[in-house]
């Protein structure tokens, strides 16, 4: 059968009317940023991903792969920034492979608004693309409703603002690599440190011009799990008794019964 | 930014759309001289009480002497202008001739109203060419086509009316021109909260597109003219 | 016509190997036999011209139009097959139309050529379809002046709007002619049908390009010369059909218009005794000089 299925809307409006609550989807509170330097662009991530209250994983990726020289950041709906990026990546393949040419980041900007925005928002991806292309270094925000915007820094997610007022207080022109990896690196801490959604370590990607772009997977890890001081174990002869009956190996023979089976063993066997 | 997790899901009282998405094109505006015409806007593109964008281009060129302010939701008013670039490319490739803004605000006029129940987009079209010289329009929320002397629009425009109505001239110099329209932008700046930020313009004239630049730490008297 | 037969003119959209296209070459004859139709660019605007053969005396005279308006200022007329020249003709207003609520304005009369054109050339392509049977003269006057977007409210500036360049100059008379394998080029004197040549030939003696014939002679030459070509099909009786189209501040205010009854007739009797002239010059020179004979094909 073709077409929509509307079969279970009445079951919905029912439970709904009953007060059932609708299912959440899962969100992650995150802080990314970006930040262009003098030979590249540089961007981050924490690595908490949440679902409600709970921290859902403690160390996931949040930079996406799109091509060699062009990198994203995501924040938002985790299934939606992991798949459109992974949709705009393919895309961003063929067109290069099409036309024989590395791809542009303002290529892979364009095709993910135009993407978004037919979605109308409903596609929760919340992105920063940032790459290196022969037109130079692009560095962009992509929201989930479809605007862009082309800053010098950027941030973006739960602990955007954190993050931003690091960037606000301490970023300056013509940054080079080391400073703009510190810079976006503090931002994240930012985040991780004072925005609920966020927490756990930094990752970093690094893209420079003819350099080969680098992936810092937990760049910083501040929040280790320290070694406990003491533990719980309690030791041995902790809990007192009032006697004993010690059972030996050939008196088990009362307390269990042996049953032969008889036939073919063969048979039990499971067609190979 | 946007989204704090809360985009674009589903709540008890049923699916729950993002209405907290960016606004852009907070005051803009653009008036006739007599070369042509000027465009003018802040930089303000906020996200609630967040600002987004501190440094924002809302002036958007569509082709080579006809530029737009967006104001509105900033995806829905790219969007629009992505769509009428491409088809004054394409007008422009097919006809052997650039398309004259009369074109242009029809392109814009056609999205706007057609699509009117989905988007919410205030567009100011200012455009030159040799034949009909500088020429403005404004397509207000309903898609409907206005020829001005001069428009204003976003939430600042209505502190400036007054000052606007007072100090307009029909065929000032491009320098009395440049200074209403800094000066109304500054008025609006210092009135509307969701307005601010630098001001941006742009001057269409026989001789190409020209951009200034006015920063609030000068008030807005420099630097000026930028390429 | 060698390679005739061969079974590369069945079908549309088979090249021969001498890289034809038969089925259009017949189209281009289907034309050639229809009644003779001009156009006239000249400054002030643009005179079509037809001339319709009656066939049968039970036609009602001045019905059966065969010049078409297909926007407020562009005309069409065609040779060849009525019916393919009807359809062109509504393509052509579905073109005109779809500009207007495109653009919100008139559609120049270069670009609704370029569309027909297009058209009229992907008949040509498949097998299924056959080329059309018609040339069409396509004639038309692009606005002078400055055009508002249709709907739009206001006018802009008291002043006017600044920084016009003077003498820009834009607007004026568009003449086309549009053939069956698709091919269009603007002209200063365009003609088709049966009476082509003579047609072309009288045209040509008008110096068209240098812009000293006015509309009104314009009108008054194209019935003569539509009068000139019947001269070869004397024996069938005719009847002359024109329109024109004026600048902004001609007599038809840029709107593509029948020729008022008046001028027609004017410039029918005037026609008519240009060749009563000519005959009688001729009838001279034949007692003198050697037989033309039959004029060339082209």
């Amino acid at each position: 059968m073709t077409g929509f299925d509307f079969s279970n809307y009445n079951r919905n409006a029912a439970l709904h009317a009953k007060g059932v609550p609708l299912p959440k989807a899962t969100s992650t509170g995150t802080t990314i940023v970006g930040c262009i330097f003098d030979n590249g662009v540089v961007i981050a991530a924490d690595t908490r991903a949440t679902s409600g209250p709970i921290v859902a994983d403690k160390n996931c990726e949040k930079l996406h792969y799109i091509s060699p020289k062009i990198w994203c950041a995501g924040a938002g709906t985790a299934a939606d920034t992991e798949f459109t990026t992974a949709l705009i990546s393919s895309n961003v393949e063929l067109h290069s492979l099409s036309t024989g040419r590395d791809p542009r980041v303002i290529t892979c900007m364009t095709m993910l608004k135009q993407h978004l925005f037919r979605y109308q928002g409903h596609i929760g991806a919340y992105l920063v693309v940032a790459g290196v292309d022969p037109t130079g270094t692009g560095l962009y925000t992509v929201h989930a409703h479809g605007s862009t915007d082309k800053l010098p820094y950027v941030t973006m997610g739960s602990g955007s603002l954190a993050a931003m007022s690091v960037f606000e207080s301490t970023w300056k022109a013509n940054l080079n690599r080391e400073e703009a990896v510190e810079l976006c690196a503090e931002a994240i801490k930012a985040g991780i440190f004072n925005d609920l959604g966020s927490g756990s370590n930094v990752d970093v990607c690094v893209i420079e011009k003819d350099k080969p772009t680098q992936l810092l997977r937990n760049y910083i890890k501040p929040n280790e799990r320290g070694e406990k001081e003491r533990n719980y174990r309690f030791p041995r002869g902790t809990t007192a008794y009032l006697n004993q009956k010690v059972i030996s190996k050939e008196d088990m023979r009362k307390y269990v019964t042996v049953e032969e089976v008889s036939g073919d063993p063969n048979l039990m066997e499971v067609d190979s | 930014m946007v989204g704090h997790g809360a985009s674009g899901m589903l709540g008890e009282d049923g699916i729950h759309v993002d209405m907290n998405h960016l606004k852009s094109g907070e005051v803009n505006m653009a008036i006739n001289f007599k070369d042509g015409v000027i465009l003018g806007a802040d930089s303000r593109t906020t996200t609630g009480a967040y600002i987004a964008n501190r440094v924002t281009d809302k002036l958007t060129q569509v082709h080579d002497t006809i530029w737009c302010c967006r104001s509105g939701s900033a995806a829905d008013t790219q969007a629009v202008a992505d769509i009428v670039s491409y088809h004054l490319n394409m007008y422009s490739i097919t006809n052997n001739e650039a398309p004259s803004t009369q074109v242009a605000a029809s392109l814009f006029q056609e999205l706007c109203y057609e699509n009117k129940d989905m988007l919410s987009a205030g567009i100011i079209i200012a455009g030159y060419d040799p034949r009909h010289g500088g020429q403005v329009y404004s397509i207000p929320l309903g898609g409907s086509l206005h020829k001005q002397p001069y428009s204003i629009g976003g939430s600042g425009s209505t502190y400036i009316y007054g000052y606007c109505d007072a100090n307009w001239k029909e065929n000032m110099t491009e320098e009395e021109g440049i200074n209403f329209v800094r000066g109304a932008l500054r008025e609006a700046i210092k009135w509307d909260g969701s307005s601010g930020g630098v001001i941006r313009l742009v001057v269409l004239t026989a001789k190409g597109a020209q951009r200034h630049l006015y920063l609030p730490d000068t008030d807005y008297t420099g630097p000026g003219f930028t390429n | 016509m060698t390679s005739i037969g061969t079974g590369y003119d069945l079908s549309n959209s088979v090249f021969s190997p001498d890289g034809r296209n038969f089925q259009v070459e017949y189209a281009a004859k289907a034309v050639e036999n229809g009644g003779t139709a001009i156009g006239i660019r000249c400054k002030d605007g643009v005179v079509l011209a037809v001339e319709k053969i009656i066939t049968s005396k039970l036609l009602k005279p001045g019905a059966n139009k065969r010049i078409a308006t297909v926007d407020r200022h562009v005309g069409i007329v065609s040779a060849g097959l009525v019916p393919d020249g009807r359809h062109f003709v509504s393509r052509a207003r579905d073109e005109a139309a779809s500009w207007r609520s495109v653009y919100k304005g008139p559609i120049p009369v270069s670009a609704l050529s370029n569309r027909l054109g297009s058209y009229v050339q992907a008949y040509t392509l498949y097998s299924s379809v056959r080329p059309f049977g018609v040339t069409a003269i396509v004639g038309g006057w692009d606005s002078e002046a400055e055009l508002a977007v249709d709907g739009q409210v206001g006018s802009g500036p008291k002043s006017g709007s600044g920084g016009k360049v003077d003498g820009a100059r834009a607007g004026g008379p568009g003449l086309y002619m549009i053939e069956p394998s698709g091919l269009y080029w603007g002209y200063y004197g365009a003609a088709t049908g049966k009476g082509r040549q003579a047609a072309k030939a009288e045209l040509e003696k008008l110096d068209l390009s240098s812009g000293n014939l006015s509309l009104v002679d314009a009108v008054k030459e194209a019935a003569r010369i539509i009068y000139v070509a019947h001269e070869d099909s004397k024996d069938k009786d005719f009847e002359l059909e024109m329109s024109w189209i004026s600048s902004l501040d001609g007599p038809t205010h840029g709107r593509h218009e029948e020729v008022p009854k008046q001028l027609l007739e004017e410039a029918e009797k005037a026609a008519k005794r240009s060749l009563e002239g000519e005959d009688e010059e001729e009838e001279e020179v034949a007692k003198d000089g050697p037989n033309q004979g039959e004029r060339m094909e082209e």
